[in-house]
């Protein structure tokens, strides 16, 4: 595809773009997928329900982590009433959709394009090409739409679950007012700003790139062990560039 | 006996990454019958498969199958023209992610809306044909490699096709293995009328089974023949393959430059 | 396929899972718990400055939630917003005389209307109108009226300008109130660096109207309280020439930086001050370490 002795950014921008048709192609055979539903919601299983178990923890422990340290913070100003509200925002306009992309990434991106870097190796695609199935329409799609449909429920969950754990640290722990800690964040914690434009739409917009970048990454494999293990590398490293720079861009455009 | 041919491939010719593959080949395949495509290691036999199945295409010739001229169909009718073909991988290519009976009926599964009681009897029937209905419920990873090729055997014939390819299926095999698949071969192509077309280059089992022999080297059909007759028709070809000689018209060196100069010896031509 | 089906139970389950996570996290933790359930009914008023009051602001009595601001708009052709209140159908007899406040939350927080009952026996209808209303406390004001700074008064009568040098004029701004006997004369006109040295020359806007100030008379530069912005403060003298155009302040005293004097009720004096800061610094206790 490219040349050996091309230089980072040119192999990068070539990435980039096949990235992108790849993303037409996907999007292209969406219609014709739809004969597969089965197996996106299989897919959703395995990308979606499989994850729930690191994403509950992880969101738990950032919920206390982040309780415990503003309330740190918040106690110099006199202010820690407000923990709930900062607890709530914090993780609903960053660290909840970025930190669920991201494990994410590392936990469902990565088994996805060794999955599909390893049906490549061992003509699995090709097999199904043989078969008259499209493997694009049968493999890829549903992968894809699986991530799409899933990191936002993770996303959800993992907001959920550092609210309660912000609420386990400052109520139960840390003896903050259970009444002041919920009334302070109803009050200030907007649905449409802080949860549609920042859990929601976030988490969709990574969705699609991790998602793309995962099965594209496993498409595109050279068919060898050596290939596989480079993609699954490539997947998790360009996924936590474009979700990080993408969060940039995307907070910029929202705020 | 070209009159009817399944197969019939006319100036083939394909460069890949300025190497040429194929160079205005000819090749038929007689319906009904078996045939093996021979020839060392590279020369493109695997290529010349996905040319009939449409998976590749060639820069110049025409390459017809039932009739059909592959690279000018379209997407749906290559597809249409696919489920006629059966096509047995190296490796077997079964899906991890499907037991042997779900391998078995993803072509079903994927291409008709039989109901679930009929499936389950054409998939038994064809692991029956290759002895391993007790093995419907393992996964692909339980098997055995002269396992896996049958159960992708299975697979391959669930819509009983009009023509079988057959991608190096002696490769890897013990002897007890190697003659079922053998026996498979024959039996299938006997039973059921199936054409077949195998690519290998294990003499001694192509000689037991393949009623043609074409054997490919330099992008062009060098022999051709019945089995026993093609070993000593007096070509150079022939004679190193079936021989299996070292070095002679394929050589043992890969082409390089000069040794001397290599090494860097002054008197080196230049 | 019984495969099958426990992958389709499980991502159902995971999917309920989700939106009900989803659901929880918008209805509990977020403002739309507070949104009024139910009818509701509108009630306008009118607000001479509504301030930071935006739509969806809360509606309250005696501190209780009783319904949202609906729109907030200009009335063309004033200076006059109207807000229109929808308030929940639970509470229908606030009289129609009551008045409506716009106050924030504490000091900082989000601004609401606040509505205090009057002594009517009729309640305000749906459409009516609460006629009687407080605007917005801007904090500017408030804090101004507290530290006495206002602002430069309007220049009707037209100005005469003169100068004054400074050594330091704090963080006096061009604009800033140029004060005698605390009443806004005037304004500061520019704060310029006098070519060659170190002294700021101030050239002061005043008011016609006060043109008689004796030419011995003192300019400086002073802070309105202890937050508030600077200002030049004018002390006549008791000449009987008075200033004229383009005239200087022959004495001025320079504005006091506030961590100086902080530093004068420390006994060390300012730690700043680094002419001085090799003979203090032998005397000087370390505060950090015996912290």
């Amino acid at each position: 595809m490219t040349a050996k002795g091309d230089n980072v950014v040119i192999r990068s921008l070539t990435q980039i773009g096949a990235c992108g048709l790849f993303l037409l192609t996907i999007l292209a055979a969406v219609p014709r997928s739809l004969r597969h539903g089965r197996e996106t919601v299989r897919q959703i299983w395995f990308v979606g329900a499989m994850s729930l178990t690191i994403v509950m923890t992880c969101g738990l422990f950032v919920g206390m982590v982040l309780g415990l340290q503003l309330y740190d913070v918040l106690s110099i100003f006199g202010g820690t009433s407000a923990t709930g509200t900062v607890v709530a925002i914090a993780i609903y306009r960053e660290l909840g959709p970025v930190v669920t992309a991201l494990l994410f990434a590392g936990r469902a991106g990565t088994s996805v394009t060794a999955e599909i870097g390893l049906m490549r190796a061992t003509d699995q695609l090709d097999a199904m090409e043989m078969m008259a199935v499209d493997p694009i329409a049968y493999v890829a799609v549903p992968r894809f739409l699986a991530g799409v449909v899933a990191l936002p429920l993770l996303g959800v969950v993992f907001c959920a679950m550092g609210v309660f754990g912000g609420h386990l640290v400052g109520v139960t722990w840390l003896g903050i007012d259970n009444g002041t800690f919920w009334s302070n964040m109803t009050a200030t914690v907007d649905v449409h700003k802080d949860i549609v434009n920042g859990v929601l739409l976030k988490s969709f917009a990574f969705g699609i790139v991790v998602s793309l970048i995962a099965v594209f990454q496993g498409y595109t494999t050279p068919p060898t062990s050596e290939g596989v293990a480079y993609a699954t590398t490539r997947t998790v490293v360009a996924s936590s560039i474009a979700i990080l720079a993408l969060d940039f861009v995307l907070t910029s455009f929202l705020i | 006996m070209t009159d009817d041919a399944i197969v019939r491939i006319r100036g083939l010719t394909t460069v890949l990454n300025g190497k040429t593959i194929f160079d205005n080949l000819d090749l038929d395949i007689p319906r009904g019958r078996i045939t093996a495509i021979m020839g060392p290691s590279g020369t493109g036999k695997t290529t010349l498969l996905k040319h009939i199945t449409g998976q590749m295409r060639g820069d110049a010739g025409s390459v017809e199958v039932d009739g059909e001229n592959v690279p000018a169909l379209s997407r749906e009718r290559l597809f249409g023209l696919r489920e006629r073909i059966g096509y047995l991988f190296q490796n077997s290519a079964l899906l991890t992610d499907f037991d042997v009976f779900e391998n078995v009926a993803f072509p079903l599964r994927q291409h008709t809306r039989l109901p679930e009681e009929l499936i389950r009897n054409i998939v038994l029937n064809k692991l029956q044909a290759v002895g391993l209905r007790g093995a419907a419920r393992l996964m692909p990873t339980e098997l055995s490699g002269g396992m896996a090729r049958r159960v992708a055997l299975a697979r391959a014939i669930v819509f009983d096709p009009a023509l079988i390819l057959y991608d190096e299926p002696f490769v890897g095999l013990d002897p007890i293995a190697l003659n079922q698949v053998l026996l498979l071969i024959r039996t299938l192509n006997q039973t059921l009328g199936i054409t077949s077309v195998l690519v290998a280059h294990e003499l001694a089992a192509v000689q037991k089974v393949a009623e043609r022999v074409y054997l490919i080297a330099n992008g062009k059909v060098v022999a051709q023949g019945a089995p026993d007759s093609l070993a000593d028709d007096g070509s150079p070809w022939t004679a190193q393959f079936f021989g299996g000689e070292a070095d002679g018209p394929v050589p043992f060196q890969y082409p390089a430059g000069d040794y001397a100069t290599a090494l860097g010896f002054p008197g080196g031509k230049a | 396929m019984t495969q099958r089906r426990s992958y389709a139970v499980g991502t159902g389950l995971f999917i309920v899972l989700g939106f009900s996570a989803l659901a929880y996290l918008a209805t509990q933790t977020t403002s739309v718990a507070n949104a009024t359930q139910g009818a509701s009914y509108m009630v306008e008023t009118h607000f001479a400055n509504v301030g930071q009051l935006k739509t969806r602001a809360p509606v309250k009595i005696a501190g209780v939630r009783v319904g949202s601001v609906q729109s907030i708009e200009l009335v063309p052709g004033k200076e006059e917003a109207k807000v229109t209140l929808s308030i929940d159908d639970r509470h229908k007899d606030i009289p129609d005389d009551s008045v409506a406040t716009i106050f924030t939350s504490g000091l900082l927080g989000d601004q609401y209307v606040g509505i205090q009952f009057g002594r009517s026996k009729t309640p305000v209808k749906e459409g009516g109108e609460i006629g009687l209303t407080r605007p917005a406390q801007q904090l500017e004001e408030m804090l101004g009226k507290f530290f006495g700074g206002g602002s430069a008064p309007d220049r009707l009568g037209g100005t005469f300008h003169v100068t004054a040098e400074f050594t330091n004029v704090g963080a006096l701004q061009p604009g800033a109130a140029v004060k005698m006997a605390g009443v806004p004369i005037g304004s500061v006109d520019s704060v310029v660096i006098k070519p060659g040295s170190s002294e700021a020359t101030v050239t002061l806007g005043i008011d016609k109207r006060y043109s008689q100030i004796p030419d011995d008379s003192s300019a400086a530069v002073f802070t309105s309280g202890l937050i508030g912005s600077q200002y030049v403060a004018i002390q006549p003298g008791g000449s009987p020439e008075y200033l004229a155009e383009g005239d200087s302040f022959v004495l001025t005293q320079s504005a006091l930086q506030l961590e100086d004097l902080i530093g004068k009720f420390l006994v060390n004096g300012s730690p700043s001050d680094n002419k001085s800061g090799g003979a203090q610094g032998s005397t000087q206790p370390d505060n950090a370490g015996k912290k």
